[in-house]
């Protein structure tokens, strides 16, 4: 019998020196390599980054949180962030159940590039960029050009995700995070809207960023809303009217069994209208 | 390959095949079959065991992934012939029918109560929402853990509902 290839390195150079000699399927939290396989065998080898304990945990820096790659979403709710990282936190907790919460990681929800995934409307509204490293050296690339397509990603040959890089800039914004699915818990999102907003001492808004998911093949800011809502006052009754149909042009959403793409247009209009109304009322 | 676990407190190991989901380790090579395969496919919570302290999945770990690792399952809970809180609370407030889902359901509800100690009916809801029930006993279960919370922090347990009289 021929074993699989299997390949579980402790460090961050021997899992990058494999990587960049062979042809890996890299396995971390498992949450969605398994369900992906459910009745054909395995037969790629693996490189099961899972022990690489160096890439896991949030750190600070003058300008930027670093959100190693294997931080578990368990990690990421419990932890100890400013308030625009409300909405990450929120997605956090609604990532499938509790025991996929304490195996799934930040990274791997991004590799995997659904366009539903949970974590990405947040991150795109903290502005991440994702921190790739082969042997070669390390680059750094925004979250929105890693993302170049349905499940596709921009990573080269020998690269691994390191970590989700977060600048600080508007750490005490208002942040929010809502998923409509079919019912509350351990669901595929119909549609997901994050926002991060930040206002002044006197009320008008100086930051607003809106993201969608789960309505086109990535998720998307919304940036003509986010133009529009810069400089009004968070009480300024326009907002009730915001946003409308022709802010969501740029979505795709498409009919499938979840739901109509006119539903999803529906949903998204109602959940950020509730995103502003919440940031209305949060001061 | 090679590995070395703790199995409920027992020293385990040996050489495996790396494509050995960690349920199947359990279930067929320890012979512990309380722990169940439901799904397979992430969803159904059946299979959730407790490795380094944290409710998983065990068919969507590795073995291999496992090595070195400190897990518990069902068969782990009881000492001494003394049913663990959540066992009993599962007897005493008939949180099983079936009982396919139960043994998942007591070792997400354990790791739940290991986090925290007095939660709420919300927060009881919320920690099992990994764990499918297809009888939907979902009331009971709740009462259980209820029950389990209460002897753990060593109250006594609110009456069953059967028993309250109007």
């Amino acid at each position: 019998m021929r074993f699989v290839d299997y390949l579980a390195p402790t460090n961050l150079d021997s899992a990058l020196s494999a990587f960049a000699g062979g042809k890996w399927t890299v396995l971390a939290g498992g949450t969605d390599f398994y369900p992906a396989r459910v009745g054909h065998p395995l037969t790629e080898p693996v490189l099961d980054i899972s022990g690489l304990d160096e890439l896991r945990g949030i750190s600070v820096t003058d300008d930027a949180y670093r959100i190693g790659a294997l931080t578990r979403w368990a990690d990421i709710k419990a932890a100890d962030l400013p308030p625009a990282f409300d909405g990450l936190r929120l997605a956090a907790a609604e990532v499938g159940g509790i025991q996929v919460q304490n195996a799934g990681t930040i990274a791997g929800n991004l590799c995997n590039a659904s366009p539903a995934a949970d974590g990405i409307p947040p991150l795109l509204t903290l502005d991440a960029s994702v921190e790739l490293a082969s042997q070669g050296g390390q680059r750094v690339v925004p979250l929105s050009a890693f993302l170049t397509g349905y499940r596709q990603i921009d990573l080269q040959s020998g690269e691994l995700v390191t970590a989700v890089i977060v600048p600080r800039q508007v750490e005490e914004a208002f942040s929010d995070f809502q998923k409509l699915g079919s019912r509350s818990y351990l669901v595929i999102s119909i549609v997901m809207v994050a926002t991060v907003i930040a206002a002044d001492p006197e009320g008008i808004i100086s930051d607003a960023r809106i993201a969608v998911g789960a309505c086109s093949p990535v998720a998307l800011r919304l940036t003509e809303l986010e133009s529009e809502l810069r400089g009004k006052h968070r009480n300024d009754r326009a907002l009730q009217h915001l946003p409308t149909r022709h802010h969501l042009d740029r979505l795709a959403p498409i009919d499938d069994v979840r739901a109509t793409a006119d539903y999803r247009f529906g949903a998204t209009l109602t959940l950020i209208r509730r995103s502003l109304r919440r940031f209305a009322e949060s001061a | 390959m090679k590995i070395a676990l703790t199995v409920n407190g027992r020293k385990v190991g040996g050489e495996l095949e790396p494509r050995t989901l960690l349920v199947h380790y359990i279930r067929e090579n320890l012979n512990l079959t309380g722990t169940h395969i439901g799904c397979e496919t992430s969803y159904c919570g059946a299979c959730t065991v407790i490795m380094d302290g944290r409710p998983v999945k065990s068919c969507t770990v590795l073995a291999v992934g496992a090595d070195g690792a400190d897990i518990m399952t069902i068969e782990g809970l009881a000492r001494d012939g003394q049913l663990h809180p959540v066992q009993e609370g599962f007897w005493e407030r008939h949180g099983l029918q079936c009982g396919y889902c139960t043994p998942g359901m007591i070792m997400a509800a354990v790791g739940l109560l290991e986090q925290n100690n007095n939660p709420s009916e919300d927060e009881i809801r919320h920690g099992i929402e990994g764990n499918l029930c297809r009888c939907t006993g979902y009331h009971n279960i709740v009462k259980a853990i209820e029950y389990a919370s209460a002897k753990m922090r060593g109250e006594q347990p609110a009456p069953a509902e059967w028993e309250v009289t109007a």
